[in-house]
């Protein structure tokens, strides 16, 4: 036969564009790479990776591919490491990077409304936990579908392998199990070149000679912070604190038109960019007003109000960091905050909080720190009681945690007193219980709960609020319904020294391929070559059959014979 | 997966082909050279029938997930063709019938599997994902062996003027069952559901059956009148 094929070619030889067509897809398809077939694609965000003020934080690598284990298998370095939310501690995830495990994947609930509250409130010490370690293994978020869960069975299944009690039984399970490796399409993070962020600022004029008038600047940031980027919806902090601002801006811009209400009072509205890294939106707005123009209405500001998580709990708690004198006009808001949450919302547990600023810790406690650095009166209004309060920096922070009715009610009572402060209705002789935000200056709480929806409807976090984002369209447009002088402050980091370094890569795509361990191909060979050998034996012995058709032939001639 | 599993795949494809071929007795007859033409009339014949099916069935725009049987049964008629094929391919050989008929299948079913095996394979069961698709696809072949097999002694028969006619209704309901043989699976597959593995299965037993009927007739033309070895 080989002699023939010799021949065949032999006609080929000489004859150019022929061997030339034969031979060039071959090459072709021998140098190709490997092919890629996706069984499975799903979109992986990868956990937070920053640099802020010179301390890098957060994982510091983003290529996975690798074979998949459960979390109870044996055998996991160099081995992707898929988990369930629930099965996670901090102390398996140091086991997993003692072990040198190559990657983890973290499949989270689809709905995590539908969680207990103590598995999200574990979840959160668990995210927080994550950022104080030095991670060099990616680790990844998915949300779970139907799929996933499918392989996540699968990998369970084929991690018992590790464990079985005899080399025989290892052997078979290895042949049968169903391996997934695991690739992502994401190259090494880098540093995002032209990362930037952006504050949005507006006022309202008072009546009058506007530097000569004393101002009330209210600030809330809106960006966004959880264990991975693409995950931080922020409802609560600070979806909620950005939505009250909207809806201040909106309630004072309507008794600012109408020249009976015209307050000889300004008012100040910031939306901050970089919240949650040290508010560095807030420092550069602080530093543009206060070093580089002259009488700006924030260096005379007769105090500031930061706004951050407001939309849920009973409590109420004004963070300082020197309580106010008296007689000082944040002393005076505080009082009205007071009387008229005593008098129209008696379930509000109001309380002032103090606490020093630390300057030996990294990061500032609150937004209002940063005003006080400058000596400039401020005041954090948030419902948690303590900066501490992991919620503030976490996925689990979500549309289902704010109460639309509490925000609405924690804004009237808001807008109440700083009414009642900015009209001096107390020296007036009004008492608490008088409603300024009826008939038409009503809270329009449908309008808040839709501006919660869209602000909540999409990750905030810092990285992903670039230029271009809608986000920032929407906010400006909508302070620009109700403000003037409207604009916008963009915060580029030092090229050298830079305050933050933000990273790609934060969101990819991850292929989960079904492989079969090299054993099963052994075996697959074998019964291929036993397969082959019968058919051999079943060509050699086919006169056998067409001996037996053709002795049933010839008996039924026969019978027709007869 | 890797080039292992390639390699099982292209083994499991090829070998019976190549044991076919040499055990039939084909090898003793020199027929190598014979069975590359028959390959070479194969990509002839395909590439008529794709001209047809483009000028006559154009690619429909409605793609769902509903068989469109008539249309489905128009465009497998065009498959004839192959019997027209094989029909030429066995005139233009001098020999005995069995060797026409082992040559001419041998040729079409090889370049057949080349031409639509073995791209597929290498694209897939070299990648990284693991599917038993390339495996079925293999054993799919084998199966398409005997039945181009089959087919080829139905056209044989067929042209015999020497054949039974009582007998030429059954050689049509074959010729006309292995014509319309993806078309009945594209049904099946639809109204039962049949799973991949099962699928092969019906079809081996299918092929399988076809294939013993058709050796009957043969048997029964040959021993019938032994004069037929030469001719």
């Amino acid at each position: 036969m080989y002699e023939e094929a010799g021949e065949v070619f032999d006609i080929f030889r000489g004859v150019f564009p022929i061997s030339f067509l034969l031979f060039v897809p071959a090459v072709l398809i021998i140098v190709s790479p490997d092919p890629v077939e996706a069984a499975h694609e799903f979109s992986v965000y990868r956990m937070q990776q920053f640099d802020l003020q010179g301390t890098s934080y957060g994982c510091r690598n983003a290529i996975v591919n690798m074979e998949a284990r459960s979390l109870g298998a044996s055998m996991l370095t160099r081995r992707c490491v898929v988990t369930r939310l629930a099965d996670l501690t901090v102390d398996k995830f140091k086991d997993l990077v003692d072990q040198s495990a190559g990657a983890v994947l973290v499949l989270l609930p689809d709905d995590l409304s539908n969680v207990p509250r103590e598995n999200l409130e574990e979840f959160i010490e668990l995210e927080h936990d994550l950022m104080d370690q030095d991670v060099n293994t990616p680790v990844y978020f998915a949300v779970e579908d139907n799929t996933l869960t499918k392989i996540y069975a699968a990998i369970q299944d084929g991690s018992n392998t590790d464990k079985a009690a005899t080399a025989t039984e290892a052997l078979l399970h290895a042949a049968s199990a169903n391996g997934f490796q695991m690739v992502t399409t994401a190259t090494q993070a880098t540093p995002i070149k032209d990362a930037q962020i952006t504050s949005i600022q507006g006022k309202l004029s008072g009546l009058g000679i506007e530097e000569h008038l004393p101002t009330v600047a209210i600030v809330a940031h809106y960006d966004t912070f959880g264990i991975a980027p693409h995950l931080s919806y922020g409802a609560d902090s600070n979806g909620s604190g950005m939505v009250a601002l909207l809806e201040l801006a909106r309630l004072f811009s309507k008794l600012y038109d109408n020249p009976k209400t015209h307050p000889k009072f300004n008012l100040l509205f910031l939306l901050s960019g970089g919240g949650k890294f040290n508010y560095q939106g807030t420092k550069r707005w602080i530093e543009d007003n206060l070093d580089h123009t002259d009488g700006s209405l924030l260096s005379e500001v007769s105090f500031v109000l930061c706004l951050d998580s407001v939309g849920s709990g009973d409590g109420l708690y004004l963070h300082v960091s020197k309580p106010p004198k008296e007689g000082s006009a944040l002393h005076s808001f505080l009082e009205e905050l007071k009387t008229v949450l005593d008098a129209q919302f008696p379930v509000v547990n109001f309380t002032m909080v103090h606490k020093k600023i630390n300057l030996a810790e990294d990061l500032l406690a609150w937004e209002h720190e940063r005003f006080s650095i400058r000596r400039l009166p401020a005041a954090t209004l948030s419902h948690f009681p303590t900066h501490r309060a992991l919620e503030r920096q976490s996925i689990t922070d979500q549309k289902f945690q704010v109460d639309p009715g509490v925000l609405t009610r924690n804004i009237r009572g808001l807008a109440e007193a700083l009414a009642r402060h900015i009209y001096n209705l107390t020296a007036k002789g009004h008492d608490g219980s008088m409603e300024i935000f009826q008939d038409g200056l009503n809270l329009h709480p449908k309008s808040i709960e839709a501006w919660l929806n869209s602000v909540t409807a999409q990750p905030r976090a810092a990285q992903l609020i670039g230029k271009d984002h809608t986000l920032l369209s929407t906010m400006e447009q909508a302070m620009n319904g109700y403000l003037k002088d409207v604009r916008r402050l963009t915060f580029k980091p030092d090229k050298r020294d830079p305050e933050f370094v933000f990273y790609s890569a934060m969101q990819t795509t991850m292929n989960a391929y079904n492989v079969k361990p090299a054993v099963f191909d052994l075996f697959l060979a074998v019964g291929i070559a036993v397969y082959l050998g019968l058919v051999y034996v079943a060509i050699i012995n086919f006169h056998f059959l067409y001996n037996f058709v053709t002795s049933i032939n010839t008996i039924k001639v026969k019978v027709k014979h007869q | 997966m890797t080039l292992f599993h390639f390699g099982n795949c292209v083994a499991l494809a090829y070998v019976p082909y190549f044991l076919t071929y040499k055990f039939s007795g084909l090898s003793e007859y020199s027929a190598f050279w014979k069975c590359v033409q028959a390959g070479g009339a194969y990509l002839a014949t395909q590439l008529c029938k794709m001209l047809i099916l483009a000028t006559f069935f154009p690619a429909s725009e409605t793609g769902g997930g509903n068989l469109d049987v008539i249309g489905e049964f128009l465009k497998t008629s065009v498959d004839f063709g192959d019997l027209i094929g094989i029909q030429l391919i066995m005139s233009s050989i001098p020999g005995k019938g069995e060797i026409k008929i082992m040559t001419a299948a041998m040729g079409w079913a090889t370049a057949e599997l080349v031409m639509t095996r073995f791209i597929p394979m290498w694209v897939g069961a070299r990648g990284v994902e693991f599917d038993w698709k390339y495996i079925q696809m293999s054993l799919e072949s084998n199966i398409n062996l005997v039945q181009h097999i089959a087919a080829a002694v139905l056209v044989w028969l067929w042209s015999r003027h020497d054949f039974n006619r009582s007998l030429l209704p059954v050689v049509g309901t074959l010729l006309g069952l292995s014509v319309y043989r993806p078309l009945i699976v594209e049904i099946l597959i639809h109204a039962v559901g049949l799973g991949s593995w099962t699928l092969l299965l019906a079809k081996a037993l299918f092929t399988g059956a076809v294939g013993l009927v058709t050796l009957q007739l043969y048997v029964g033309l040959v021993h019938s009148n032994p004069s037929n070895h030469y001719d």
